[in-house]
């Protein structure tokens, strides 16, 4: 396992990365966001440790690039701001996970190793519709590029409707298979949630057929990209 | 009248709604040294009514003068023809014309007239009379007589006692025939003339004070509207207070002009001094927090009582920055005025956060609020609140999380509602999980449930923060903070 660690004080790093390799991962390290970048735009990392406050380019500056730029390795950042308008604004960035400074080393170890299982899932072919893309490994949708921030439920109500595009859905069986069996199965829900969905990937793309349910098309314009 | 006078009212006066206690209060409040609508009116006032005093006064005195000037033409004009046409006859006798005014032939009619002889002497007798006179006789004041002497011809007027007692304006006019002196008098009873005066002074009075009335009135009104823009800036900067507005928005009159670019400069100063101070403090926290890392990260890797001790002291260390942090930030925050935050982003970007965060457990984040409900406060705050009652929850749910937003409008208010399926609180140690939070400053940094943050700012925000059993299983944690519904949607 490859693991990027970019942090700039000197003996955090040392320290992290003694104990990183200890529980036997391979670690590279990059003391400024600059290097950061370039690191990891061309190694195949398994996982990224990225301090917000770098310098050169701050964390959530090379984050975005990164994210941009299409990679979707997971991102562990450290930051020693805890607040929550600070992570937020690092996950609104493509953070995977975060960890307020100071915290203890197996606490890191701990959310290292589930970043590293759940990025390693099943390969999926990613779905597209129109300007739409979900990539149900990642579990990362986006339109026309830019990143989709979705709950789980708007997560998979839009997997759902990808996998059936251009087929009108009923309400009925798109609460059966988004719900668990002891989630509140009232259908009102569905409309809250397809509003919020329709606000995030935009309204034209969902149609709602009277009295049958709902439909996912690409827009008309972008029928002959496919 | 937007200042606080009517707390200085007995409450005796304030629940009698009679129209004595409101004048009553109004005088008082008029009456204030410190009020300036009492100021105003009282100058305007004095002023006022003493030249309205002056006005009825002189009015007054000029139609007195006037009236008596009329009434005087008429007794003149009696004496001078006296004058003018008495004689002498050869016997030595004094003959009078002859008069068509009936009344000076009716006795005690009130119109007399009177030809007075004066010896060498001095002595006065009379040489003829009216017939209304009958047998009285009309004095003549020795300074009247030597006025009159004077003045030959011409005439001086006086005021005399008539026969029945009535008032008397005599006109006298002092001549001598063929070389014998006379006084020609002629007197009027002035009774009606004086009456006639005080009528209209009466009047007069009247007149005027009604114009005094109508007028308080009309300066009351007067300094009310035209000081309107300072009860203006008073209510605005009690929006601005209260947080529902963030500077001086209306425009005002050249004279306060400099008073509200003032205010709102200083606002936006305040503001600049928040945002630094809150810099000054992040800067803080980076600085402070990665040597700690450092410590805990190099006293965790080894084995030992040093190294134990070292890490106990850091993490010590670590949850004092953060008290102090969180204390330096909510004495900032408290001068922030007039925020507000709409909801909805806020929760979904923490459900999407958590969500993640908390994706090998599959945590599901259900929320739920109104479009246009906003939090009348910081953004950095609501996300402070719920997110860490939303960690919470994702700790120690199940799978299900449930975060809803309620606007109450009978006090401007939203409760956000934190639910999870998990295992729950015991009632007992809802209260040992508020108590913490109720001894703020003794409190000990860092409770195992970062509640104790949450608890500071609810309180700061002059909320509540509560605790209940969920419907769907778990704890339900019960903020309730201000808001209102017209926070734009983001």
């Amino acid at each position: 396992m490859r693991i990027l660690l970019a942090e700039d004080d000197p003996d955090l790093s040392r320290q992290l990365k003694a104990s990183l390799s200890d529980a036997g991962y391979v670690v590279d390290h990059a003391p400024d966001g600059e290097e950061a970048h370039f690191l990891g735009d061309t190694e195949p990392y398994d996982c990224i440790i990225l301090d917000l406050g770098l310098p050169k380019i701050d964390g959530v500056s090379v984050l975005e690039r990164w994210r941009r730029e299409g990679k979707t390795t997971p991102v562990l950042i450290l930051t020693a701001r805890g607040a929550w308008s600070d992570k937020v604004s690092g996950f609104d960035a493509g953070a995977d996970d975060y960890l307020t400074k100071p915290f203890h080393t197996e606490e890191l170890l701990a959310r290292l190793r589930a970043l590293v299982r759940r990025a390693a899932g099943h390969a999926q072919p990613m779905l597209v519709c129109g300007g739409v893309r979900l990539d149900p490994r990642a579990a990362r949708a986006s339109v026309n590029g830019e990143p989709l921030r979705l709950t789980s439920l708007e997560y998979r109500l839009l997997h759902y409707l990808m996998m059936h595009q251009n087929r009108v859905i009923s309400r009925t069986e798109l609460v059966e298979h988004l719900y668990d069996q002891d989630f509140d199965r009232d259908s009102n829900t569905i409309e809250v949630f397809m509003g919020r969905l329709r606000k995030k990937i935009g309204n034209e793309r969902i149609e709602t057929v009277r009295g049958l349910g709902y439909r996912l098309k690409p827009l008309h314009d972008e029928v002959s990209d496919l | 009248m937007t200042d606080g006078t009517g707390a200085t009212d007995s409450p005796k006066a304030v629940s009698r709604k009679t129209g004595g206690a409101v004048l009553l209060r109004l005088f008082r409040r008029l009456t204030r040294k410190d009020s300036l609508v009492g100021r105003l009116i009282r100058l305007a006032s004095v002023w006022f009514i003493f030249s309205l005093v002056i006005t009825g006064i002189a009015l007054t005195a000029y139609f007195h003068q006037a009236a008596l000037q009329r009434f005087q033409l008429n007794v003149k004009q009696i004496a001078d023809n006296l004058y003018a046409d008495t004689d002498i006859d050869h016997s030595g006798k004094v003959v009078t014309p002859p008069f068509f005014d009936t009344r000076t032939n009716r006795v005690y009619s009130g119109l007399y007239w009177q030809v007075s002889e004066i010896d060498a002497k001095g002595a006065i007798s009379d040489a003829a009379r009216s017939r209304s006179l009958w047998n009285e006789h009309i004095p003549i004041p020795a300074t009247t007589l030597g006025e009159a002497k004077a003045r030959i011809g011409e005439g001086v007027f006086y005021d005399s006692i008539g026969p029945e007692g009535e008032p008397l304006r005599v006109a006298a006019v002092y001549s001598k025939i063929d070389g014998r002196a006379f006084v020609f008098l002629a007197a009027e009873d002035r009774a009606p003339m004086d009456k006639d005066v005080r009528r209209f002074a009466l009047i007069t009075a009247a007149a005027l004070i009604v114009l005094a009335l109508g007028s308080l009135v009309a300066i009351f009104i007067q300094v009310r509207v035209g000081l309107r823009p300072l009860f203006d800036l008073t209510d605005e900067i009690a929006h601005i207070q209260g947080g529902t507005q963030q500077r001086l928005l209306k425009s005002y009159p050249a004279e306060i002009t400099p008073v509200a670019t003032q205010l709102n400069a200083f606002l936006d100063y305040s503001q600049e001094v928040v945002e630094r101070q809150r810099m000054h403090v992040g800067n803080l926290a980076h600085a402070l927090k990665t040597p700690l890392a450092v410590l805990m990260a190099s006293a965790g890797s080894q084995d030992g009582e040093l190294p134990e001790i070292m890490r106990k002291q850091a993490e010590t260390m670590r949850a004092q920055v953060d008290h102090h942090l969180r204390r330096a930030r909510a004495a900032a925050r408290s001068q922030a005025l007039g925020e507000r935050t709409p909801v909805e982003p806020v929760l979904d970007e923490l459900a999407v956060m958590l969500e993640q965060v908390f994706q090998d457990k599959g945590v599901i984040i259900d929320w739920r609020t109104p479009d246009d409900l906003a939090f009348r406060g910081e953004k950095q705050d609501l996300q402070e609140i719920a997110g860490n009652l939303l960690e919470n929850a994702s700790i120690w749910c199940r799978k299900k999380v449930r975060i809803t937003a309620e606007f109450n409008p009978v006090d401007q208010s939203m409760s956000l509602a934190i639910e999870d399926d998990g295992p729950g609180l015991d009632e007992a140690r809802f209260d040992e999980v508020l108590k913490r939070g109720a001894r703020l400053d003794e409190s000990v940094p860092g409770s195992g449930l970062g509640l104790s943050i949450v608890d500071e700012l609810v309180r700061a925000y002059g909320g509540t923060l509560t605790f209940g059993k969920s419907q769907i299983g778990g704890l339900k944690v019960l903020a309730k903070l201000p808001a209102n519904l017209d926070g734009a949607a983001a």
